[in-house]
C-alpha cells in the first residue's frame, strides 16, 4: 500500500503495517502528568517564581516604597557586608535552625514510632498530635503569650514550686529564642511526625521480623533496618525543617506575633529583618536584595544535600 | 501533529521562563512610573482604623456620619475603608499600597511616621486650605509636628498626653496613700517596690520595641535633660541624661519591679495590665480613661484607678509626651485638592457645626484632649473634664508637655536599640547609648529631608 504526501512523493511504507500513533502510550502518559502538574505549576509560578525574579529585578534598585526607583546596580548587595544588625540576625537564624531542626525531628520521629503499630485510641492519639499544625499560626502565638506571660501565665505559675515563678520566657534574651524554637517543635512536630509515619509505613514487616528471628534487638532493629530504609522520608523531613526554619512562616510569624524581635533583638530572624527594612525602613531595594540572597543560599544548600545524599536515597548507584 | 503533542519539558520550562518574564517586566515598569492619579478624582477612599468597622461603636458612627455629612453636601465623595489597627499599625497594607502608586486618597498619620511619608512626597500641604484663625485655634504645639517651613501637612484629631495610671486597690493592700505617689525616680521605683507581689509586678513600662515604645521614653529623657538628635548645639543621644533615662527602665527590670513581657497587646492595654491586677502601676496615655471605662461598663466591675504625671529625676524638669493622630492627604492621589478640603473642614471647621464635632470625637466618643482651644473650652464647658483622671489630664500632665516627636526610621531604630539593649539586654547605658549615637551621626550626615523635633 502507498500514500501521497503533500509534496507528492510517494513514501512507501511495509504492506501491513499500522501507522505510527500521534498518541502513543508515553505522550499520552506525558500529558496526563504535565496536566497533573499544571494547577501547581501555574500556582509556583505566579506565587513564587513571579516575586522572585522581581525581587531580583527590584534588588537592583533604590526603591523608597513611594513610586521612586533609582538603579544602584549592586550597591543593595555590598552593603550587607557592613550591616552589623543582619549579621546579628543571621546568628539569630543559624541557632534557630541549628536547635528546632534536629530537636524537631527527633521529637517528630519519636512520636511517629509511637504511633506506629496499632493500639486502642492510637487514632485519636495521632489527631492530638496534629492538632497544632491545624490552628493559625497567629492563633499558636497568641495563646502561648497567654500560657507564658510573666507571673500570672500558666508555665510561670505551674514552675512558681519549683523557684521558676518568676522566669520570663518571652521577655529573658536568653530565654526567648529557646521559646520559640519549643512553640515551633509543639507546632510542626504533628505535620513531621505524619510524615515520618508515612514512610515507616512503607517499610515491609518482614524485614523487621527477620532481624527478630536473627536476634535483633529493638535498637538495633532501627539502627540496621528502619533508620536506613526511612533515610529518604527523613531526608524530605530534615529538608522541609531547614526551609522553613529560614523562611517559613514559624520563622516570621511568631516572631511578629510573640517578640517583635525583642527583647533586645535576640529573635529577630533574618525575614523578620527583612520586613523591617522593606515596611519600617521603606527600602524595599536592599530587602529584595536580602530575599534574593536568602532564597539563592536556599536553592544552593539543598541542592548540595541533594546531591551528597542522592536525593536522599544516600546509597543509590 | 498536534500542538498538545509538541509540548516537551524543555519547550514548556522555555515558555515559562518566557511568561514569567514578561509578567515579571510588566509592574517592574509600571511601577517605576509611581503616582496614585490612576483613582477616581470624584471619590476619594479614606483609610483608617474607626470606621465602618464590622462591630459598629460610637466612633466608628462618628466617622460614618462624618462622611455621609459631607457626601450630603459634596459632588466629590469620601469613601471611608476600615482596617484594624493592628493592621493599619503595621504597616504593612499602607506601606504596599503608597509602593503599588495606590496609596489612599486620604489616612491617618501618627506623628512618629510623619518624616518617612513626608520624605516620601506623598503628603498635601494643607495650609491653602486654611484660614489663619482655624490654625491659631490649634493649641500649643498641636501643630508643631505637622508643619514644615511653616506649611501644615496635617490636621490633628486629638491630643494624647501619657502618664502613670495607678490601681487604688493595689495602693491599699500596700498600705500606701494618694500622699505616697511618686514625684521622682527614685520614689517611683521605690513605689513600686512595695506594690510588687508574686503575682503583680509594681510598675509597667512598655517592653515590645517599636514606635509606641519609644514614644513612652522619650519623656524620661527629655526630664533629664537629653535628646535623640542634637538640639540647640547639645549633645545629641550619647549625654548623661539619656544614660540615665535607658538606667531607669533597666534598673525597673533588674529590681524584678517591672515585667519583662506585659500582657495583651502590652503598654498600651490598660485592661490587661492594670485592670487585670498584673501591674499596680503602668505608664501609658490618656485613652486609658475610654478603656478602663469601657472595661468596667462590660464586666460590671468597679475598679478604681488614679492618674498622676510622670515623676521627675533629681534636678529635672517635668514634660511628658503627647501623641494624637491626623488626618493627612495624599499628594500623588486622584484629588488631593478636594482631599485637603475635605480634612479642612473635617478638623479645621470652626462654625459651631465643626467646633462640636470636635468635642464629640474627644470627650463623648473617645477620652482625649482635643487638639483645638475651641473645642477644648466648648469641652469644657459640657463639663468633660469633671471626671478625676481627666482633670488631672488637663490641670496638671499636659502643661509642659511636648509633641511627640518626628524622627525618620533610622533614628527611630537606633533608639529602640538602645532602649532594648539596656532595659532587656542589660547592655551598659553609656555604651548603648554611644552605639546609638554613633548610628544616629552617621545617618545624619547624610539626611536631606524636613528637620527632626
Amino acid at each position: 500500500m502507498a500514500t501521497v504526501a503533500d509534496s507528492g512523493t510517494a513514501v512507501r511504507r511495509p504492506s501491513g503495517a499500522a501507522p505510527p500513533p500521534v498518541w502513543n502510550r508515553r505522550r499520552r502518559e506525558a500529558l496526563a502528568g504535565y496536566a497533573f502538574v499544571a494547577p501547581d505549576l501555574l500556582g509556583l509560578m505566579m506565587f513564587v517564581g513571579l516575586p522572585m525574579v522581581l525581587a531580583i529585578g527590584v534588588s537592583l534598585f533604590n526603591a523608597d516604597g513611594f513610586g521612586g526607583y533609582t538603579y544602584v546596580g549592586l550597591d543593595n548587595f555590598r552593603q550587607m557586608a557592613g550591616d552589623t544588625q543582619l549579621w546579628q540576625s543571621v546568628r539569630v537564624t543559624v541557632t534557630y535552625t541549628a536547635a528546632f531542626v534536629p530537636i524537631g525531628f527527633v521529637v517528630s520521629l519519636g512520636l511517629a514510632l509511637l504511633v506506629r503499630d496499632h493500639f486502642p485510641g492510637v487514632g485519636l492519639v495521632r489527631t492530638l498530635f496534629f492538632v497544632p499544625h491545624v490552628i493559625s499560626l497567629v492563633v499558636v502565638g497568641i495563646a502561648w503569650q497567654f500560657l507564658l506571660v510573666d507571673k500570672q501565665g500558666a508555665v510561670p505559675t505551674l514552675l512558681r514550686p519549683v523557684g521558676l515563678g518568676d522566669t520570663s520566657f518571652l521577655g529573658d534574651p536568653s530565654l526567648a529564642l529557646g521559646s520559640l524554637v519549643a512553640i515551633s517543635i509543639w507546632f510542626l512536630m504533628g505535620y513531621n511526625m505524619l510524615i515520618l509515619l508515612g514512610g515507616l509505613k512503607d517499610i515491609p514487616k518482614e524485614y523487621e521480623e527477620a532481624a527478630a528471628i536473627d536476634g535483633a534487638g529493638a535498637w538495633q532493629n532501627f539502627r540496621h533496618v528502619i533508620w536506613p530504609l526511612l533515610r529518604p522520608t527523613s531526608f524530605f523531613v530534615l529538608v522541609n525543617s531547614v526551609v522553613g526554619s529560614v523562611t517559613g512562616l514559624q520563622a516570621f510569624d511568631l516572631v511578629y506575633v510573640l517578640t517583635q524581635g525583642g527583647p533586645a533583638g535576640s529573635t529577630s530572624s533574618v525575614v523578620f529583618y527583612i520586613y523591617q527594612q522593606a515596611f519600617t525602613f521603606n527600602d524595599h531595594g536592599y530587602a529584595a536584595a536580602l530575599t534574593t540572597v536568602v532564597v539563592g543560599f536556599l536553592v544552593a544548600a539543598t541542592a548540595t544535600m541533594f546531591g551528597l545524599t542522592k536525593g536522599g536515597r544516600f546509597d543509590a548507584g | 501533529m498536534s500542538a498538545f503533542a509538541r509540548v516537551t519539558r524543555r519547550s514548556l520550562l522555555r515558555g515559562g521562563a518566557v511568561m514569567l518574564g514578561s509578567a515579571a517586566a510588566a509592574p517592574l515598569l509600571s511601577a517605576c512610573g509611581g503616582g496614585g492619579q490612576g483613582g477616581n478624582p470624584k471619590e476619594l477612599t479614606f483609610w483608617n482604623f474607626y470606621g465602618p468597622n464590622p462591630q459598629p461603636d460610637a466612633q466608628s458612627k462618628w466617622f460614618t456620619d462624618l462622611a455621609a455629612q459631607w457626601n450630603a453636601n459634596n459632588e466629590v465623595k469620601v469613601k471611608l475603608h476600615y482596617m484594624p489597627v493592628t493592621e493599619y499599625l503595621a504597616g504593612r497594607a499602607l506601606q504596599t499600597a503608597f509602593s503599588a502608586g495606590e496609596g489612599p486618597d486620604i489616612f491617618l498619620l501618627s506623628p512618629g511616621d510623619f518624616l518617612r511619608y513626608h520624605n516620601g512626597g506623598v503628603l498635601t500641604d494643607l495650609t491653602p486650605y486654611l484660614g489663619p484663625d482655624q490654625i491659631a485655634d490649634f493649641a500649643d504645639g498641636a501643630l508643631d509636628t505637622r508643619k514644615v517651613d511653616g506649611k501644615v501637612y496635617g490636621l490633628p484629631m486629638e491630643r494624647e498626653p501619657l502618664a502613670v495610671f495607678y490601681s487604688v486597690d493595689a495602693f491599699e493592700q500596700a498600705k500606701l496613700s494618694e500622699g505616697d505617689l511618686p514625684k521622682t525616680w527614685d520614689q517611683l521605683l521605690d513605689v513600686a517596690g512595695k506594690l510588687t507581689s508574686k503575682d503583680r509586678f509594681g510598675l509597667l513600662f512598655e517592653t515590645i520595641p517599636g514606635y509606641y515604645q519609644n514614644f513612652t521614653w522619650y519623656p524620661f529623657m527629655w526630664m533629664a535633660g537629653g535628646s535623640a538628635v542634637p538640639e540647640n548645639g547639645g549633645p545629641g543621644f550619647d549625654s548623661p541624661a539619656v544614660h540615665s533615662a535607658l538606667k531607669l527602665w533597666q534598673d525597673g527590670i533588674t529590681a524584678k519591679v517591672c515585667p519583662r513581657k506585659p500582657q495583651g497587646d502590652g503598654g498600651t492595654d490598660t485592661p490587661a495590665n492594670l485592670g487585670a491586677g498584673f501591674a499596680a502601676m503602668q505608664q501609658t496615655g490618656i485613652w486609658g480613661v475610654s478603656q478602663l471605662a469601657q472595661n468596667n461598663a462590660q464586666n460590671n466591675k468597679d475598679f478604681r484607678y488614679g492618674v498622676f504625671p510622670l515623676p521627675v529625676p533629681e534636678g529635672g524638669t517635668y514634660t511628658t509626651s503627647v501623641g494624637g493622630w491626623a488626618f493627612v492627604a495624599n499628594a500623588k492621589g486622584a484629588n488631593p485638592e478636594a482631599a485637603a478640603k475635605f480634612i479642612a473642614w473635617a478638623l479645621g471647621a470652626n462654625d459651631a457645626e465643626g467646633v462640636e464635632r470636635g468635642r464629640r470625637w474627644n470627650t463623648v466618643v473617645k477620652a482625649n484632649l482635643p487638639a483645638r482651644t475651641s473645642v477644648q473650652e466648648a469641652a469644657k464647658s459640657a463639663g468633660a473634664f469633671d471626671d478625676p483622671a481627666l482633670k488631672v489630664f488637663l490641670d496638671k500632665v499636659v502643661p509642659g508637655s511636648r509633641g511627640e516627636p518626628r524622627y525618620t526610621p533610622e533614628v527611630y531604630k537606633a533608639v529602640s536599640d538602645a532602649i532594648q539593649a539596656t532595659q532587656l539586654g542589660g547592655a551598659d547605658p553609656a555604651k548603648a547609648a554611644a552605639d546609638a549615637a554613633a548610628k544616629i551621626d552617621t545617618f545624619l550626615k547624610g539626611y536631606k529631608g524636613a528637620a527632626m523635633l
